[in-house]
C-alpha cells in the first residue's frame, strides 16, 4: 500500500513538475495573452493588429507614433519634406545594426520599402494595402549611406504618419530569401528577435538590444476564448491580456493578483447603411435607407450611452462622426436618444407604421466575436430599431471566412455592424476611410459629392488652419447625410498582473519596450 | 411521445389479442423498471413545454431589456416575474427555455425521421437486392462515416446558412448510415425466410414484399436505435448552436443559451449555464434511459429468458 502511494506521488510529481515550470512566467519574462492567432512575420504581409504588435518588437520603423499621438524618431533621427510635398528624405541614426550583425544603411531602408511594393510578391499586408495606396508610394532610394528618400505620387498631409508604419530590415538577409522563409524566419532591426513560433499556440521573442528594452524575453500566447484568458491572468500564468470581456472586469479586479486597465480606444464602431443599388432594388428596407431622412431618423432611435454602460461596462460619449475626439468637429453634438423624434421623422419621411406596427423590415448583419460584445450590441440595436417600428432582423456571422469577404466586396447589408481602426494624431487619418466613392474602405458606397470634393481642397490647402475649415465642413456633411449609424469609439480592456507595470495606450498598440517586471511573481 | 407510437407498427401484423398482451407486458415491465417511467414523465414535460410554450411562457423570449440584464432568478421584471433570471440582454431565461424545448424536440424528431426514412429505404434496397446496388449504397455509407460528423455538419451549415430546416436536413443526413446498416443486416437474414418466400411465391410485387412483409419485422430494432438517436441528435443540435451554426439568433435554443453563458461563468451568473445545461442533460438522459429499456424489452433473447 505504501509502495503504491509513493508510486502515485512520484507519478503526480513527474506530471506536475513541467506544468508548474511552464505555467509561471520566468523572472525576466513577460507573458501576454492575445485573442487572435497571427499568420506571418513577413514585414510586408502583416495586417492584423496582434500580428503587427508582435512584429514591432522585431522590426524598427523610421519614425513611430507615441501614445500621445506624437510622431517621434525611431531608426531615423531626422527628416526633410520636399517643398512640393512629393518626397520625404530621412536621415538614419548612426551605428544601426540588424539582428544578424549586418550594418543597417539607407540602402537597406530603401530596399525594405521597395520590396513591399514589388508586385511580383503579391503582398497584401498593411504596408502595401493601406499605407502605399494612401500615400501613392512611387519608390525609395538611398541618397547617401544614411539618407533615404521616399517618393510619393501626390501630396498628402498624413503621409509622414503613414510612413511610420513601414517595417525596416536589412537587404542582404531578405534578398534571395524565399517568401516562406521570410514569413517564418524574420531577421529584424528592432530590440527583439524571434526565438520560436508555434502557430496557434505561442510566439517567443528574445531581447538582442539590451539598452532598448527592459524584459529579456516576451512570450505571446494565443488564447482565443475570453474566459480562458481571464482565468489564466488570475492564475498568474500570464501577465497581460487583451480584450477582457466586459462582464469579467469584476472577476479580474477582485482577484487580488491583477487589475483591468481600461482606455478609450480609437476603433470606430458603427452600423453602415449600404447604399449599393443592389440593396435598394432588393428589399423595401434596402430602399428606405437610401433616404437621408430615414438615416437621420434612425440615429435618434438607438440609446448608445446605455449600450456602452450596460453591454460594454464603460461610460461613453456617442460618436458625432467618423473622427476620434479631440480631432472631431467641435460644433457638432452627438445625436441624442429620442425615440419620439425618430418616429416623427420616419412618419415625415413617408414611412408610417402599418397595421402590424411595422414601418419596414430590414436585415442587419454583424460579426460574432470580433469586437467587444459585438453580437449582443447588434441584437440590442436590432431591438431599439424594432421599437420604433423598423422591424430589424439581426444576422450574426462568423468573422474571418464569412463576414470579411462580404465586407470587402461591399456586399454586407443592407445594414451591417463594423469597427474600423482609427488614430488620434490626425483627423485626416480617420477620414481616409472615405477617400473616394470607390475606395475599398468606403464599405457603404456613400457618394455625397460635397464630401468627396473636399479632398481636392485639403490637398490644395497650405496651412493647418485652412485645412481645418475644410475638414469641419466635410464632417458636417457626414453628420447631416450620415452613411453610418454612429455608435461609439470602442473601449479597450487590458488585464494587467501586478507583476508588471504595463500602461495601455489608446491605439491598440501593445508595445512592451518600457514595461518593467516589478515583482518576482 | 415516442413510447406511445413505438410498439404499434412492430406488432402490426399480429392478432389483436396478442397486441393487448404485449401492451400489458410493456406496462408491467415499465413499472418494474421504474426509471423509464421517470424518463417518460420528463419527456412528457418537455413535450408539454414544446407544444404549449407560447401560451405558458410568461414573456416574449426575444424581448430585451438591457437595463435589467443578468437579473437573479425570481426578479420582478417590467413584464412579470423572471423565475429563472435574465440573460446578457435582459431576456427572460424561463421563457427562452420553454421555447428552446420546441427547437430541441422538433430538430431531434424531424432529423430522425429524415435520417430514418433515407436509411431504412437504403438498407432495405441494399439488403434485398444485393449485388452492385448493395456495394454502392454501403460504400457511400463508409465514405460518409470516414468524415468526422461535426466537421461535415459545419461544412454544410456554412454553405446552407443557419436555420431550423437546414439543421434538420444536415443532422438527418448524418444519421442515415446507422439505419441503413442495421436494416440491411436484418433484411439479408429475412429475405431467405419462408414467409418471405411465400409472399413472393404468391406473386406479391417486390415493393410489397419489401415494405409489407419485411419492414414490419424489423421495426423493433429500429425503434431502439431511434430512441438513442434522438438523444444524440439533440446533443448535436446543441453543439452546433453552441458553435453559432445552429439557428438564427432570434430562435432560442438550449445550445445557444449555453454558448451565451460562457462569458458570465466567471461572474458567477450560474443560472445562465445551469438551466439550459440541465434541460439538455435531462432530455438526453431520458431518451437514453427509455432507449435502454426498449432494447431490453424488445430483445427476443431477453424476452425468452423472462
Amino acid at each position: 500500500m505504501t509502495r503504491l502511494r509513493s508510486l502515485l506521488l512520484a507519478g503526480v510529481a513527474v506530471v506536475a513538475a513541467p506544468i508548474a515550470a511552464q505555467a509561471q512566467p520566468a523572472a525576466d519574462t513577460i507573458v501576454v495573452g492575445i485573442s487572435a492567432d497571427i499568420n506571418t512575420f513577413d514585414p510586408a504581409n502583416i495586417s492584423s493588429r496582434d500580428n503587427s504588435n508582435i512584429a514591432k518588437h522585431i522590426f524598427g520603423t523610421l519614425y513611430e507614433i507615441t501614445p500621445e499621438g506624437e510622431i517621434v524618431p525611431d531608426l531615423a533621427e531626422s527628416y526633410v519634406e520636399a517643398e512640393d510635398g512629393m518626397s520625404y528624405t530621412y536621415t538614419l541614426r548612426e551605428g544601426l545594426m540588424c539582428e544578424d550583425g549586418e550594418a543597417l544603411t539607407a540602402e537597406d531602408a530603401a530596399f525594405s520599402f521597395n520590396r513591399a511594393a514589388d508586385k511580383a510578391n503579391n503582398f497584401t499586408g498593411n504596408t502595401p494595402g493601406f499605407v502605399y495606396s494612401s500615400i501613392q508610394f512611387q519608390s525609395a532610394e538611398a541618397v547617401s549611406d544614411r539618407e533615404v528618400k521616399i517618393n510619393l505620387g501626390r501630396k498628402n498631409p498624413v503621409s509622414f504618419g503613414l510612413i511610420a508604419e513601414v517595417f525596416i530590415h536589412c537587404k542582404d538577409s531578405y534578398e534571395g530569401k524565399s517568401l516562406e522563409d521570410a514569413a517564418a524566419k524574420p531577421i529584424g532591426s528592432g530590440p527583439y528577435k524571434l526565438a520560436s513560433w508555434q502557430p496557434g499556440s505561442q510566439v517567443v521573442l528574445e531581447r538582442v538590444k539590451e539598452d532598448e528594452a527592459k524584459a529579456a524575453s516576451i512570450i505571446w500566447r494565443v488564447i482565443p476564448e475570453a474566459s480562458t484568458r481571464s482565468a489564466e491572468l488570475i492564475a498568474g500564468n500570464v501577465d497581460i491580456i487583451t480584450n477582457v470581456a466586459p462582464d469579467q472586469l469584476d472577476a479580474v479586479n477582485n482577484s487580488g493578483s491583477a487589475e483591468v486597465k481600461a482606455v478609450q480606444g480609437t476603433r470606430r464602431i458603427y452600423v453602415g447603411f449600404n447604399q449599393k443599388a443592389a440593396f435598394a432594388d432588393a428589399t423595401p428596407g434596402g430602399k428606405a435607407i437610401q433616404d437621408t431622412a430615414v438615416r437621420v431618423a434612425l440615429q435618434y432611435a438607438v440609446d448608445v450611452p446605455t449600450i456602452c454602460k450596460q453591454l460594454l461596462n464603460f461610460e461613453c460619449v456617442r460618436a458625432d462622426g467618423l473622427v476620434n475626439p479631440p480631432n472631431d468637429n467641435p460644433n457638432l453634438e452627438p445625436y441624442p436618444y429620442d425615440p419620439e423624434m425618430a418616429e416623427k421623422l420616419l412618419d415625415e419621411a413617408g414611412y408610417p407604421r402599418g397595421a402590424d406596427g411595422t414601418r419596414f423590415s430590414i436585415k442587419m448583419q454583424a460579426p460574432r466575436g470580433r469586437y467587444l460584445n459585438d453580437a449582443n450590441v447588434a441584437l440590442a440595436i436590432g431591438q431599439y430599431l424594432t421599437d420604433v417600428g423598423v422591424n430589424t432582423e439581426v444576422e450574426l456571422l462568423e468573422w474571418a471566412s464569412v463576414y470579411v469577404p462580404l465586407i470587402r466586396s461591399h456586399d454586407a447589408g443592407p445594414m451591417f455592424l463594423l469597427g474600423t481602426g482609427g488614430g488620434t494624431w490626425s483627423p485626416l487619418y480617420d477620414m481616409t476611410d472615405l477617400s473616394t466613392p470607390t475606395a475599398g474602405t468606403n464599405y457603404t458606397e456613400w457618394s455625397n459629392p460635397e464630401w468627396f470634393d473636399g479632398w481636392a481642397e485639403i490637398s490644395a490647402a497650405t496651412t493647418d488652419e485652412e485645412r481645418r475649415v475644410v475638414i469641419d465642413r466635410m464632417l458636417e456633411v457626414f453628420y447631416n447625410d450620415p452613411p453610418w449609424l454612429m455608435l461609439y469609439f470602442q473601449p479597450d480592456f487590458y488585464g494587467v498582473s501586478k507583476r508588471v507595470d504595463f500602461q495601455p495606450r489608446r491605439d491598440e498598440k501593445v508595445y512592451l519596450f518600457e514595461t518593467n517586471i516589478v515583482s518576482g511573481g | 411521445m415516442t413510447t406511445e407510437t413505438l410498439p404499434g407498427p412492430a406488432v402490426a401484423a399480429k392478432p389483436i389479442s396478442n397486441r393487448r398482451r404485449e401492451m400489458r407486458r410493456a406496462m408491467r415491465s415499465l413499472v418494474a423498471a421504474r426509471w423509464p417511467l421517470v424518463a417518460i414523465f420528463v419527456l412528457l414535460c418537455v413535450a408539454f413545454a414544446a407544444i404549449f410554450g407560447p401560451w405558458i411562457s410568461p414573456m416574449d423570449p426575444n424581448r430585451q431589456n438591457i437595463m435589467l440584464r443578468l437579473a437573479d432568478p425570481m426578479t420582478a421584471g417590467r413584464q412579470g416575474m423572471m423565475y429563472l433570471g435574465s440573460d446578457g440582454l435582459g431576456r427572460d431565461v424561463f421563457s427562452r427555455l420553454l421555447y428552446g424545448a420546441r427547437v430541441s424536440l422538433l430538430v431531434g424528431i424531424c432529423a430522425i425521421m429524415v435520417g430514418g426514412t433515407i436509411g431504412v429505404i437504403a438498407g432495405l434496397v441494399s439488403g434485398y437486392f444485393g449485388g452492385w446496388i448493395d456495394d454502392v449504397i454501403m460504400r457511400l455509407g463508409d465514405i460518409q462515416l470516414a468524415f468526422p460528423f461535426i466537421l461535415l455538419a459545419i461544412m454544410f451549415l456554412v454553405i446552407l446558412g443557419p436555420g431550423v430546416m437546414n439543421i434538420i436536413i444536415v443532422l438527418g443526413i448524418g444519421q442515415w448510415v446507422t439505419y441503413a446498416r442495421i436494416v440491411r443486416a436484418q433484411t439479408l437474414s429475412l429475405r431467405e425466410k419462408e414467409f418471405v418466400e411465400a409472399a413472393r411465391a404468391l406473386g406479391d410485387p417486390t415493393v410489397l414484399v419489401i415494405f409489407r412483409t419485411i419492414l414490419p419485422n424489423i421495426v423493433a430494432p429500429l425503434t431502439v436505435i431511434a430512441s438513442f438517436n434522438v438523444a444524440s441528435v439533440i446533443l448535436s443540435e446543441a453543439s452546433l448552436s453552441f458553435l453559432g451554426l445552429g439557428v438564427p439568433p432570434n430562435v432560442p435554443t438550449w445550445g445557444a443559451m449555453l454558448a451565451d453563458s460562457r462569458d458570465q461563468l466567471m461572474a458567477n451568473k450560474w443560472w445562465l449555464a445551469f438551466f439550459p445545461g440541465m434541460a439538455i442533460v435531462m432530455t438526453v438522459l431520458s431518451f437514453n434511459i427509455l432507449g435502454d429499456w426498449l432494447r431490453d424489452f424488445l430483445d427476443p433473447r431477453l424476452k425468452t429468458n423472462a
